[in-house]
């Protein structure tokens, strides 16, 4: 790490000694135009495929919170996804479903939707990252079991107290379950936000290792790793990576500062 | 994965940090340290080669690498057989891995000094890997007849030539042609211009093409061709039929910005009626692509790519053209391919040249290989190919004689970065077709891109 810090400073090129050349490559990145794309592709993805995501994973915890026959294995089932879904044979799937006459334009046209444009959603910049959320939402196992143990923790107690209280259903999720899971929420939002900004095997095999088309899945990760390994500018890599982590570590603390305000720990002096 | 890449960052910047540290004082004396390093290795390989360089006795194991599919690896696994009963005191280890990992494979190791004693390279990474001095230098061999280069071409063996030093040595040579498919052309009804035709006789058929309006029997519109200027190689070939050389001597670029905007403007007008091949439908096919699908009538591009093209596209009756003609003709140049160089950290540079020599020359190995990797450049090699008439490889050698008995220029020496720049022209060609933006905007923001890739 510190040493990635140091070479951040230098021209390394991976073969001859690096030369300290200062704040060069940090001052690089304002006239990069694929570094700002990068860093929009990247923002894009994190700040609505997460919240779909969690929002997806608590509707569905929330159905599967009831005691009925057959609950182990939806859990099971929905489970599943999320543990499949980073690989790189999902991510060839998943191209493959997209694309002109894909299962996905054959589904919707079925339904009397319109039919395919020519490259499907694989060859359309503007539906690649639709495509991608889509993916990750997909995978929303991991944030689903957290929930869902989040729920069985909430006393039965308040729900019983509020129905008396004549509480609907809507009422009761906004004042009593939301409150109660917060801190559970916050522990998701932080960990699949970080996660998202992490993304790169689905995009690297779905734009065939080149963050197309039209630069429209150039995640910032990608980008960082073209530079290096490919362009032989490691120095340049070291900084976008150093920027990498002085930005989720800044939205990191940022979440947690907000979360005084909306986080409800019972039990404590908070 | 984040963390992952930032530890192998933090991993190759360990590595290289091993070899500041060892330079005491402040950061300006690093190159001391790598001088030190070369020297060493420089003397390890003069004791080496005291032995007898030239003579027959080499012993030793070896490593070899390439890249390529599952065919190239059984072709060498056969040849290194042959190689291996010929020379029985030499082993021979091989790996190899598809082009991409190749390279960062290769790039790790040259880092660290450990590249393999022979490998197959690509003249795109010769003047990054030789500036550095990670290349043997093969002059030596070549003089003692240990390399016997007579059925080479001169100029071909000067492609591996950088500064003086003989870094690499071409195995065979790649020719720009244009791919012809047949079946398409019967569907269209739109027949492909006789050879002599000007990059506007391409653009009218392909215009004439759309306007025939045929569809296969999926449904899909049947274009002329996709658009050209989205490839890098085909403005160089452009640039050459000006009469622009591409690169200087000393690898800077040698055209203007009004060079690029033309070769961007021949299909300007194509692009806006959307008469090319569409380009998200491409996308969407890649690795395949138009052509490939039988949904293209012809495209350019190397002609060693017959046996891939046929194989993918299920249609033997392929044919190559000649690419179009500039002011004076077509001005094919012989791109020099798979080079073969050694490791500047072997430590067996006789058994390393031993097999150099003979990947090169060997009749039988020729034999085995066929076009895959583009004609052999050596003449015996040539000779020991034998193309049954109509099949891939007699269309290939047909194709480069007949590209051989008309003008030809030397191939343009790839600068360094020029798998970088190369890329970039791709992925902007790419948004150009997208109308994600215009000529001028694609020219500069290539331009300084190139700039600080290619310095």
């Amino acid at each position: 790490m510190v040493a990635s810090l140091y070479l951040s400073f230098t021209d390394y090129n991976l073969f001859s000694a690096p030369n300290w050349i200062g704040f060069e490559n940090y001052a690089r990145m304002f006239g990069d135009p694929n570094f700002r794309k990068a860093c929009l592709v990247t923002a894009y993805y994190v700040v609505i495929g997460t919240p779909i995501k969690l929002a997806s994973a608590l509707a569905v915890a929330m159905l599967l919170n009831s005691a009925r026959r057959g609950m182990g294995f939806y859990r099971s089932a929905f489970y599943l996804p999320s543990l499949i879904g980073g690989s790189v044979s999902i991510a060839i799937v998943w191209k493959a479903m997209f694309i002109d006459n894909g299962v996905v334009a054959q589904v919707i046209e079925t339904f009397g939707g319109p039919a395919a444009a020519s490259g499907g959603w694989v060859g359309n910049p503007n539906r690649t990252m639709p495509m991608l959320i889509l993916l990750t939402v997909w995978q929303f196992g991991a944030p689903m079991v957290i929930f869902l143990a989040g729920l069985k923790q909430v006393p039965a107690e308040l729900y019983e107290a509020a129905e008396v209280d004549g509480a609907g259903p809507v009422r009761k999720f906004l004042k009593i379950t939301i409150p109660m899971l917060s801190p559970v929420l916050f522990f998701n939002l932080l960990l699949e936000t970080i996660h998202a900004f992490q993304i790169f095997n689905s995009a690297f095999i779905i734009s065939n290792g080149t963050g197309g088309p039209a630069r429209s899945t150039l995640f910032y990760t990608l980008y960082l790793y073209f530079r290096g390994f490919r362009d032989f500018q490691m120095g340049y890599a070291s900084a976008l990576a150093w920027v990498l982590v002085v930005v989720v570590g800044l939205v990191t603390f940022v979440l947690f500062r907000t979360s005084n305000a909306w986080v409800h720990y019972s039990g404590g002096n908070k | 994965m984040k963390k992952t890449l930032v530890g192998s960052v933090a991993a190759l910047a360990a590595a290289s940090l091993v070899l500041v540290g060892c330079s005491s004082g402040g950061g300006s004396s690093d190159a001391t340290t790598s001088t030190d390093a070369a020297t060493d290795d420089t003397t390890a390989t003069e004791d080496d080669s005291d032995g007898a360089a030239g003579s027959g006795d080499v012993s030793g194991t070896i490593s070899f690498t390439w890249w390529g599919n599952d065919s190239r690896a059984e072709f060498y696994e056969e040849s290194l057989a042959l190689f291996e009963k010929a020379y029985p005191d030499v082993t021979v280890q091989t790996s190899w891995q598809a082009f991409p990992d190749y390279w960062t494979a290769r790039n790790t190791e040259a880092a660290g000094s450990a590249l393999p004693d022979v490998m197959q390279f690509d003249s795109a990474y010769l003047r990054e890997y030789a500036g550095a001095n990670r290349l043997l230098d093969l002059t030596p061999y070549i003089e003692s007849g240990a390399i016997d280069l007579s059925g080479f071409d001169s100029g071909l063996v000067g492609a591996g030539n950088l500064s003086g030093k003989q870094v690499g040595i071409p195995t065979s040579t790649n020719t720009l042609g244009m791919f012809i498919n047949p079946g398409v052309i019967a569907q269209t009804g739109v027949e492909f211009p006789a050879d002599g035709y000007t990059w506007e006789d391409l653009n009218t058929f392909i215009s004439a093409t759309y306007a025939a309006d045929v569809s296969n029997s999926d449904g899909y519109r049947l274009y002329g061709s996709g658009d050209y200027t989205a490839t890098f190689w085909l403005f160089l070939q452009w640039l050459i039929q000006q009469g622009t050389e591409p690169f200087t001597d000393d690898g800077q670029l040698n055209f203007t910005q009004d060079d690029a905007k033309g070769f961007l403007g021949l299909t300007s007008e194509l692009r806006e009626k959307d008469e090319i091949f569409p380009v998200a439908r491409g996308v969407a096919l890649n690795p395949l692509g138009g052509f490939t699908m039988n949904e293209v009538s012809a495209e350019m591009s190397w002609d060693n790519f017959m046996a891939g093209y046929s194989a993918d596209s299920g249609s033997d009756d392929l044919e190559l053209k000649m690419i179009p003609a500039g002011p004076n003709g077509s001005d094919n140049f012989f791109r020099p391919s798979m080079l073969l160089s050694a490791g500047e950290n072997t430590k067996n540079p006789e058994a390393a040249a031993a097999l150099i020599n003979f990947l090169l020359t060997d009749p039988e190995v020729g034999a085995i290989f066929g076009t895959s990797k583009g004609v052999p450049a050596d003449a015996d090699q040539r000779a020991a190919i034998q193309a049954e008439e109509g099949s891939i490889d007699a269309k290939v050698l047909a194709y480069e004689e007949l590209i051989g008995s008309t003008t030809t220029s030397t191939a343009p020496i790839p600068v360094k970065g020029f798998g970088t720049i190369e890329e970039k022209w791709r992925q902007l060609g790419e948004e150009l077709n997208y109308g994600n933006l215009s000529i001028d905007d694609f020219v500069s923001e290539w331009w300084a891109e190139a700039e600080m890739a290619v310095s």
